[in-house]
């Protein structure tokens, strides 16, 4: 009989390069075996040039934030309020809900909230996000962001897959797929939700499509297990867990030495890094070691769920090696009233999102750390009212929205892209494969060498576009 | 020698006569539009693809320049203009006018070249090879085996020695039922001695109700079947007539090429039956988008290119759906050909504005049966009572003056209590049964070229039409055609297609090994011979699959051993000489089913609404629009998986995890990873436990005494086989241990053994499962349980060698 390492070490290095399949499996058997080089030594796991950051923190606002009620303030909007839309404007434009055009031709809305310049740098925000605003000089505004689809499903679909179908990767599932993951504990690419409802779509948005689905985002849940089946089941102590793993243990090494199939080797990894998440999880759920001030600053409150501990979640989760995680906060889709609504929705997120800008460099993280928050489009320059409401809204708007990002090696202070007087277009059109493109490269990826061979072609993120927005990055 | 020069003489006169016009076409248009280019889907160096134009439609009209698209792109006139970025000198665009005014007359008559790829091996028609001989003949046990080991012989490797009679009754039940054998099935086999005892297994396994449900979830997969709607919205839909159609097609043995006709044109068939219509759920399979503010017709046509895509991954194991915005950028298929193939598809009468929305999942078949609709009639009637009762208390209600103390009328109890109730009939109201289907329009759509796959962009009309790769002759016409021509004995790939793919569920990968690929950049077969003697032999044998699947696991090559050949790590790595077996992890439905069985659980019902499988909580959190999850409590708790409702945004756990297809287009291979996910399900999830509570039972009742009886019938009913010593040995080990936890943690006992009723309180069908346990006995159940829970994390079980 071998002993164990021997029988580990059967897993030849060879079995486990051949594959793409590594995931957090292999990376867990790689520490099993005192080996941390194997995992980082499989080619797709590798950066194509030193990258500039580690992790990702991705806002995601489901539902299409107004851009014109938030960051892009149009003084020209303003003077044409009530007017109708040019139509060589429109001309050739497609929208959603088209139908309700045909009642009414669309009328310009200037917005009825209040925009001031903040920080350093200047910035516009509107007194919707006071909080936000402190951290304006920590902040890079990319506008005029144009994408392909004006539907909220397929959008969102593109925003996160680079493609308006369902089923492509997702882009957490590429950089992990990519990159790896540091954390030994912890899933690479983990999803958190709050707001009233799932965003459209699901589990598609973090699906890895035909990556492996070792790739694939997990959703953490914000009640009780954070990822499903975490706890042990009742009634099984932790002394019962762990006779019962080290008996599937000795009975699957003894399987190896009998049959030498090397993916027993890679199921005996998955088992310890199954137990070791078992063990970190309820450790990286308990706020219990936040100061007051910290909860207060994020207006966390343990236990309970909501975007603002999501936020310091998504702090711990990095702070403990993870490389991808993507919040979705949704409600942002202000159809027919940008009063009550949109301030609600504000508030959810102005204090925590500032709060993690702040935190992260309190503590040396955010230069590491790409903080990026947007939507799947923006909203129209035109209002839009519904079933003879005296409040009124804005229609989706794909040509010119905005997104922000805070550090992750970006340019603070400064606005990239840019918008025309009405809103209507990009004056230096950004697309969304642009911030995708950008968003691999500061991960030290080239997003056109980032493929996957899938139904004879190889696959990328960008599909056959994007270039890195190289005046975002500082 | 002499002929060129006469060739080049006859052309350079010809260009004197017509000074400007080929120069012209030669710089200025011939760098893109050319035959091997064909940008825009357009040629300009032969009159015949001059003539036929490009995407857009014919470029030239002979004696109409002001109708020619050339003309109108070289004056820029309107939205086309050419050459891009720049402009023909105005005496350039004259000399075009004229000379298309004068009838477009060409210097040269030449004909286009052949396709490119034209003459890659898949495209050429199977010809039927006659098995090698080979020196160790004793090993061969039918035509296969001669084409395995011939290979092998010539690269001097030994094929494997047969694998143990356990493993092979395992693979075997697995393989074709996906269902592992009962205590009973194993000791019959083994104490079978007739030469044919293997055979008996076959053809019991092969006649079993359950193979359809094994290989109909394979076809399941192509067929990118799901129970909802997809998008963002994702309602349920009602098609699950045709996951039962496709059962009982492959029970019967329906011969492949009707199944393919039915599927693709049923509806088209002459008189064609109730299930011919049923089976036409194939292509309705796709998504569909319900969302607020979509242009129908966008999502209309998204599906009809999905069907297109998935025609080609299904039937042709080609990627044709990459032709979809350009001509395919690797093989000989044309994006006018994508959209030939989308003209056969397009005529279906589905919902595509707007107005239509309340139709929407149209085509339906309304399968109501007798019971079904007099049991919605019972509760019309009882609906109409109650709302003419709630309009008179109403009425009632009104004409009462209400007092400054009274609450306000509408929270009056009274009438609560009725809207209440009314409320819930409407809820209760039983559903009848539909199935969606194709249902051809009265006359066809117009179908087009969408330049740049944009639906808005109307490029030349197109008629219905194959790529001309893969047909000598033309086919046109509607559905039917289509279907007739897939399984045509003149189709090069359908037959090639579907045996690689038999093949790889049974060694893993197929001799081809991109099994939905086989065009110029797809895996060369490691077998070309095997693979068109087998594509031969299917049609031969009439298009029998169970035929087929008979021959391949009766071969010495499927016998053999799936041990690891150290000897072949070197050499072949990825066997692909197939000198053993492969070990595969079962997939996530079958993993599901193993369990039931050897739990003693299985609810061995066939077919029928899917069903609602318990689920963790907070499972269903993940959705836009939240979705009832009404857990089963009776006998449709312990359904095989394929029968779990499948919402394509919000996945059943248990199955995304284990490497299910989601849905969303066409699967014909599924991935088999290995993850710590996995781990935490297999050990943690309440349904593994409720399963291994009833192991545990299982074992106490129907095995000897001792533990070791006890353990080694757990190991048969588990993993096939009995325990090897040293395997006896740890787990005698870890029962002790746990008995010893158990009897001093009666609390954690009694926990694991009442799970179910932890998550699930409502009485379940089985009364006497749930009579209460006698207290002394919990300890011992509760460390038979821990048992139960160990075996089922094991590789072994989760793992068909």
């Amino acid at each position: 009989m071998k002993t164990e390492d021997e029988l580990l070490q059967f897993a030849t290095r060879r079995h486990f390069f051949s594959r793409c399949t590594v995931g957090v499996g292999g990376i867990a058997l790689a520490s099993l075996l005192g080996d941390n080089s194997l995992a980082a030594a499989e080619p797709a796991n590798q950066p194509h040039f030193p990258p500039r950051i580690k992790n990702v923190i991705y806002l995601f606002m489901a539902g299409g934030p107004s851009q014109f009620e938030l960051f892009d303030y149009k003084p020209k909007l303003q003077q044409f309020d009530g007017k109708a839309a040019p139509e060589s404007l429109l001309k050739g434009k497609r929208f959603a809900f088209m139908d309700t055009f045909a009642k009414e031709p669309p009328k310009l809305l200037g917005t009825r909230r209040e925009f001031k310049q903040h920080g350093k740098s200047g910035l516009y925000f509107s007194d919707l996000l006071p909080h936000i605003a402190t951290v304006a000089d920590d902040i890079a505004m990319v506008t005029g962001v144009n994408t392909d689809n004006f539907n909220h499903g397929p959008a969102k679909c593109f925003v996160n897959t680079g493609s308006t179908r369902f089923g492509r990767p997702s882009i957490g599932a590429w950089v992990t797929y990519g990159i790896g993951s540091e954390s030994k504990d912890l899933p690479g690419f983990v999803v958190l939700q709050s707001g009233p409802r799932g965003p459209r779509g699901g589990a598609a948005l973090w699906g890895s499509g035909f990556l492996p689905t070792g790739y694939q985002g997990v959703p953490f849940r914000s009640g009780g297990d954070p990822i499903l089946d975490l706890s042990s089941p009742l009634g099984v102590t932790d002394n019962t867990q762990m006779q019962s793993l080290e008996t599937i243990r000795d009975l699957n090494l003894s399987k190896l030495a009998e049959t030498g199939d090397p993916e027993i080797a890679t199921r005996i990894g998955a088992y310890e890094m199954a137990y070791r998440m078992q063990t970190s999880g309820p450790e990286l759920i308990d706020f219990g070691k936040e100061s007051r001030k910290t909860l207060q600053a994020y207006g966390a409150e343990p236990g309970k769920s909501s975007y603002a501990n999501n936020c310091l979640l998504a702090r711990r989760l990095v702070e403990r090696g993870v490389r991808f995680v993507q919040l979705y906060h949704t409600d942002w889709d202000h159809h027919a009233d940008l009063g009550q609504p949109l301030d609600n929705v504000c508030r959810e997120i102005d204090r925590p999102t500032a709060a993690l800008i702040k935190d992260l460099k309190e503590r040396n993280l955010l230069d590491q750390t790409l903080v990026i928050w947007g939507g799947e489009f923006g909203r129209t320059p035109m209002g839009e009212t519904r079933d003879k409401s005296s409040k009124i809204g804005r229609n989706h708007h794909i040509d010119a929205y905005t997104f922000f990002m805070a550090g992750g090696g970006v340019r603070p202070g400064t606005v990239v892209g840019g918008t025309d007087e009405l809103g209507f277009s990009s004056t230096d059109p950004i697309h969304v494969h642009d911030i995708q493109a950008t968003l691999l490269h500061q991960l030290g990826l080239d997003h056109t060498k980032l493929t996957f061979k899938f139904q004879g072609r190889n696959f990328r993120l960008t599909d056959v576009g994007g270039k890195v927005i190289d005046k975002l990055l500082a | 020698m002499a002929l060129k020069l006469a060739f080049l003489f006859v052309a350079v006169t010809r260009l004197y006569s017509q000074p400007g016009v080929l120069p012209i076409l030669k710089q200025s248009c011939q760098p893109c539009h050319n035959q091997r280019l064909r940008t825009s889907g357009l040629a300009l160096d032969s009159r015949e693809d001059m003539m036929a134009g490009g995407n857009r439609g014919p470029s030239v009209k002979p004696g109409l320049p002001g109708e020619s698209m050339l003309i109108q792109a070289v004056e820029q006139s309107g939205d086309l203009k050419m050459p891009p970025n720049s402009k023909l000198k105005p005496e350039q665009i004259a000399e075009l006018k004229q000379w298309v005014a004068e009838g477009a007359k060409w210097p040269e008559q030449t004909t286009a070249k052949p396709r490119p790829g034209a003459d890659h091996w898949a495209f050429q028609l199977p010809k039927r090879p006659t098995p090698p001989v080979v020196k160790t003949s004793a090993w061969v046990r039918n035509p296969i085996d001669n084409f395995i080991l011939a290979r092998l012989e010539r690269e001097a490797v030994k094929p494997s020695p047969e694998a143990d009679q356990n493993v092979l009754l395992r693979r075997l039940s697995l393989d074709l039922t996906g269902l592992p054998p009962s205590p009973k099935q194993i000791q019959d086999f083994l104490a079978d001695q007739s030469p044919d005892a293997y055979l008996k297994v076959v053809d019991r396994l092969l006649a079993s109700k359950h193979y359809g449900e094994r290989w109909g979830r394979h076809w399941l997969d192509v067929a990118r079947y799901a129970d909802s709607d997809g998008y963002t919205i994702d309602g349920p839909r009602q098609i699950w007539k045709y996951r039962d159609w496709v059962i009982n097609a492959l029970n019967r043995d329906l011969p492949f090429d009707q199944f393919v006709i039915e599927q693709i044109a049923g509806d088209l068939l002459p008189n064609p039956t109730q299930d011919q219509l049923v089976a036409t759920g194939f292509h309705r399979n796709t998504p569909s988008n319900f969302e607020g503010g979509i242009d129908f017709e966008q999502y209309r046509v998204e599906a009809v290119a999905d069907r297109v895509a998935t025609t080609g991954a299904a039937f042709l194991g080609l990627t044709i759906g990459c032709a979809r915005c350009h001509d395919h950028k690797f093989d000989p298929i044309s994006q006018r050909e994508f959209y030939q193939i989308f003209a056969f598809l397009n005529n279906t009468d589905e919902v595509g504005s707007e107005a239509e929305r309340y139709d929407f999942n149209r085509p339906i078949l309304d399968m109501t049966t007798p019971q079904e609709h007099a049991r919605v009639e019972a509760s019309r009637i009882q609906r109409t009572m109650l709302s003419r009762e709630l309009a008179e208390y109403v009425k009632k209600l009104a004409a009462k003056p209400i007092g400054p103390d009274d609450p306000p009328r509408f929270k009056d109890p009274g009438l609560q209590e009725r809207v209440a109730n009314l409320r819930a009939l409407v809820k209760r109201e039983p559903k009848i049964t539909t199935t969606m289907i194709m249902r051809e329009l009265p006359a066809p759509r117009e179908s087009y070229i969408h330049l740049g796959g944009d639906f808005l962009r109307r490029g030349a009309p197109v008629t219905a039409g194959v790529p001309s790769v893969l047909s000598s002759k033309p086919v046109s016409g509607n559905r039917l055609q289509l279907a007739k021509w897939l399984v045509d004995a003149e189709n090069p790939l359908t037959a090639r297609v579907t045996v690689n793919r038999m093949w790889q569920f049974y060694f893993g990968k197929g001799l081809v090994e991109s099994e939905n690929d086989f065009g110029l950049l797809g895996a060369k077969p490691t077998h070309p011979e095997l693979l068109d003697w087998l594509a031969t032999e299917f049609i031969a044998r009439g298009w029998s699959q169970k035929a087929m699947h008979r021959l391949i696991v009766t071969s010495a090559t499927y016998r053999q051993s799936s041990r690891h050949r150290k000897d072949l790590e070197e050499i072949d790595p990825n066997n692909n000489l197939l000198a053993h077996q492969i070990r595969m992890r079962l997939e996530a439905e079958i993993l599901r089913d193993t369990a039931l069985v050897s739990s003693g659980l299985l609810t061995p019902v066939v077919g029928g609404p899917s069903v609602y499988p318990p689920i963790p909580e907070g499972a269903m959190a993940v959705t836009q629009v939240k979705r009832e999850w009404p857990a089963a409590v009776g006998k449709d708790r312990y359904r095989r998986g394929l029968y779990t409702f499948f919402y394509r945004s919000a996945p059943y756990p248990g199955m995304g995890l284990f490497d299910a297809p989601d849905a969303t287009a066409s699967c014909t291979r599924r991935v088999r990873s290995n993850s710590p996910l996995q781990a935490l399900t297999i050990l943690n999830d309440q349904t593994y436990i409720e399963f291994g509570r009833a192991l545990a039972k299982r074992i106490q009742s129907e095995a000897g005494a001792t533990d070791a009886d006890r353990l080694n019938y757990a190991f048969l009913v588990t993993l096939g086989r009995k325990a090897k010593p040293a395997e006896l040995e740890r787990l005698t080990r870890f029962l002790v241990l746990q008995r010893d936890e158990f009897r001093t943690d009666t609390t954690s006992a009694s926990l694991l053994v009442m799970t179910p009723q932890v998550f699930d309180s409502s009485p379940t069908e089985n009364e006497e499962e749930e009579v209460a346990i006698d207290p002394k006995t919990i300890p011992e159940l509760a460390a038979w349980t821990s048992v139960a829970r160990v075996l089922f994390n094991l590789d072994d079980f989760m793992t068909r060698e």
